[in-house]
């Protein structure tokens, strides 16, 4: 027997059993997961088949059968999707061939419509991959020897990641001190750019190494990684770096400010589309040299009859001091008066950075202007009389 | 620096100058107060609407108290204006455009032609009915016969009391609401009609025993009308139409001023029939004489007509335009009439009415860009501006 291919592995509850099973401590031998990629699927190399007879473990023979079962499930479960597929393919009038995931999704809100509040709550029909997670694969082959020479620490891959951050380190250190003792300083143009990045959260390094970490491990790994970035030749392990950094994507394109065009008048001019709010959606034109004309979906500021929403529009206005010298154009549509003017507020803020300096947009940040409002209506509750609100308590 | 200083002398020698030259032309207005002669930048002593121009635009100007008595004391002023008018303790009114025009118009009308009549109109709140009191002011001065409804609306939606009026089939009376109307004009024009002596044209038989006669003064009829409350309806038609006769023969001049007109066409009251039916306001006795008395068909008057909004119901107020608000049998009973717009304020009158307040201390704190920030919250509505500096 040559190889053999588990696809989908070992429980994590039966670690500890499993790690019970193996007493002696075994040298590292054998294969051992690339450290690079922390993959779920393992080739496993077997020993001989004499070899073999006799020393499968207990643990290892448990393993396997449950490995085949998983298997069989899984085939069982996608010849199923298949056909279910394909009915529903039959039922749209489609090409079941062609029948993607999206038609699938597609069809399935068509046919069974609900009215749930939570998405993962309505009926959905997904592949098996989706719904059943892939899961960790073995860490030792079959004669019981663990892979990773990591193994009895309980997080390999976690523990390996740490080494590897040190090993970065150190050969940075060396690296600088060579360095230094030539007389050579790093190169300024290659630094390390960390700005709008951030380390990878808890939840997403456990994805990312298949293993649950502590508060404190976690922090053991950001400051591990400060550390390595803080050297001045932190360049140098760049892609390394890298793979544990997040953009911080939103914030940043937040605060590109975008550059006013200029209109036939000669006035310049910023569109911003999508203000949203609840449920209303507005875009909103701000022109700059204007004499604080207002227009809504063609009235003046008489479309909102009620103060509060006057005074949300006022707000932005007022608080960059630009009342009276700009114009405002909007077009709104959706949800009720409230919702309309928080999104044409946040409309005019959007558009009014463009025409203010940067002190005044970090105020105007901090003052919550620049802040998407994305609260919604909360449901009501059954057994309830709104959404928090009890019935009224009646002794009989 | 001698040099520097004798420039400062040369300045300051100037600026003496100035101000002498200045002291001189205040002085020489005091001397002269009917060349528009202003208390404020915001006021004006010139207390007869009468003498009200161009001048004037934007200042306020106060009704005597006892003149405020005589022609506002049944109505005539909102509500939240009187309760300013209180708080502030003068009757205080701006000169406004559409007034002004409104004024220009009837000076110049040819009274011995059928009557003109105007139509104010405009959105809620820009001031319609402080428009209406400003001409009411003028007609009380100059000797017209106001026959003046503070607000018709009143009687369509919340009468004191419906009845079945004696004489017609199936018309409804509102002898309360009529003899309030009586008193509201006995005030107004009590003295006007001692002094005109004006005469009734014909006998009105009431019942069997009572009867007016012709010939009597009409101050009489009034004071019956009020006195016998059964018969105030049928005495306001005879007063209206006695009213008519007698200004076409030249006895006396008429202004008839009717705020919320369009109410007297609107489909439904809220006053109920025998049979729980909602009743049409022509089926009013109070709406015949106000209709007949709107008509083309006399001279030697005029007629201030206000359409409005709010004198509608739900689902009858998507625009304040005459035509939508009088509706086709409206518009054809007033057609041909002058249309007169009440626009919200410009920026002069804004700015005018917060040095008013200002003045009046009404507007304590004045944190800098407040003026900007009212005007744009209110949208320079008069109302929506009141309304926001309103007390707690």
């Amino acid at each position: 027997m040559a190889l053999r291919v588990f696809s989908l592995n070992l429980v994590k509850t039966n670690r500890n059993l499993l790690q019970n099973g193996f007493k002696s401590p075994a040298p590292p031998t054998g294969h051992m997961a690339p450290a690079a990629s922390f993959a779920t699927e393992v080739t496993v190399q077997a020993a001989p088949a004499a070899v073999q007879k006799q020393k499968v473990s207990k643990a290892m023979r448990a393993y396997l059968k449950r490995a085949n079962e998983h298997d069989e499930f899984m085939k069982t479960q996608h010849l199923e999707f298949q056909i279910g597929k394909r009915h529903l393919a039959n039922m749209m009038g489609a090409d079941a061939e062609t029948f993607t995931q999206e038609d699938v999704d597609e069809a399935i809100s068509y046919l069974f419509p609900s009215g749930l509040y939570d998405p993962k709550a309505r009926p959905a029909m997904k592949s098996p991959d989706v719904v059943f997670p892939a899961r960790k694969a073995a860490e030792f082959d079959e004669t019981g020897r663990p892979f990773h020479s990591l193994f009895y620490t309980g997080k390999p891959n976690f523990f390996q990641l740490l080494h590897d951050i040190v090993e970065e380190t150190n050969k940075l250190a060396d690296l600088e001190e060579r360095m230094l003792r030539r007389g050579n300083k790093p190169d300024e143009n290659q630094k390390l750019e960390i700005d709008g990045f951030h380390l990878l959260p808890k939840d997403q390094l456990e994805l990312l190494l298949v293993e649950s970490i502590a508060d404190i491990e976690y922090s053991n790994f950001c400051n591990s990684m400060d550390r390595l970035i803080a050297s001045p030749y932190a360049y140098k392990s760049k892609t390394f770096i890298e793979r544990f950094l997040k953009p911080l994507m939103d914030q940043s394109n937040q605060l590109e400010v975008p550059k006013p065009k200029i209109d036939g008048e000669g006035r310049q001019y910023i569109t911003t589309y999508e203000c949203l709010r609840k449920t209303a959606r507005a875009d909103v034109t701000v022109r700059l040299p204007g004499t604080g004309k207002i227009s809504i979906n063609g009235k003046n500021i008489s479309y909102f009859e009620d103060e509060n929403c006057r005074e949300q529009l006022l707000f932005p206005l007022q608080f960059s001091e630009l009342l009276g010298k700009v114009d405002v154009e909007a077009n709104v549509e959706g949800g009720g008066p409230s919702g309309q003017a928080g999104a044409i507020r946040w409309g005019i803020a959007m558009s009014l950075r463009s025409f203010v300096d940067q002190e005044m947009i970090e105020s105007m940040r901090l003052a919550g202007l620049l802040t998407r409002d994305y609260r919604r209506r909360e449901r009501k509750k059954f057994g309830q009389e709104g959404a928090r609100r009890k019935y009224t308590w009646k002794k009989r | 620096m001698k040099m520097i200083r004798n420039r400062f002398g040369n300045l300051s020698r100037v600026s003496v100058q100035l101000q002498r030259h200045v002291q001189q032309m205040a002085t020489s207005a005091a001397v002269a107060p009917a060349e528009g002669a202003t208390i404020n930048e915001f006021r004006t002593a010139v207390a007869n609407p009468g003498e009200h121009s161009a001048l004037q635009l934007a200042k306020f100007y106060t009704i005597p108290a006892e003149q405020k008595k005589q022609i506002f004391t049944g109505g005539g002023l909102p509500k939240q204006y009187e309760l300013q008018i209180k708080t502030f303790t003068e009757a205080c009114l701006m000169v406004r455009n559409p007034a002004l025009e409104l004024l220009e118009y009837i000076k110049g009308a040819d009274l011995t032609k059928p009557v003109v009549r105007y139509v104010l109109y405009g959105e809620n709140g820009t001031g319609k009915t402080l428009t209406m009191a400003h001409v009411l002011h003028y007609g009380a001065l100059n000797d017209f016969l106001l026959v003046h409804v503070p607000w018709a609306p009143n009687w369509m939606k919340r009468p004191k009391e419906a009845s079945n009026a004696a004489g017609q089939e199936g018309m409804i009376d509102l002898p309360f609401d009529a003899a309030a109307w009586l008193v509201h004009f006995k005030n107004q024009n009590g003295k006007l009609l001692q002094r005109l002596q004006l005469k009734t044209g014909k006998e009105y038989v009431w019942s069997k025993r009572e009867s007016t006669p012709a010939g009597s003064p009409l101050l009489e009829l009034v004071e019956h009308g009020i006195a016998r409350i059964k018969y105030a309806s049928e005495t306001t038609a005879a007063l209206i139409s006695e009213l008519k006769q007698l200004s076409t023969a030249g006895q006396c001049k008429v202004m008839v001023a009717i705020d919320g007109f369009n109410a007297f066409f609107h489909p439904i009251t809220r006053i109920f029939s025998d049979n729980k039916q909602r009743v049409t306001p022509d089926r009013i006795t109070l709406t015949q004489p106000f209709l007949d008395i709107t008509n083309y068909d006399w001279t030697n008057g005029v007629c201030i007509l206000s359409v409005d909004k709010i004198a509608m119901t739900e689902g009858y107020m998507d625009s304040y335009m005459p035509r939508y608000l009088l509706g086709q049998a409206g518009f054809e009973h007033l057609d041909p009439f002058v249309p007169v717009h009440v626009d919200n304020y410009t920026d002069k009158e804004f700015h005018s009415y917060i040095n008013y307040y200002l003045d009046r201390h009404w507007i304590n704190k004045t944190p800098q860009g407040f003026e900007e920030q009212l005007k744009f919250m209110s949208n320079k509505n008069p109302y929506s501006l009141m309304q926001l500096v309103r007390a707690l």
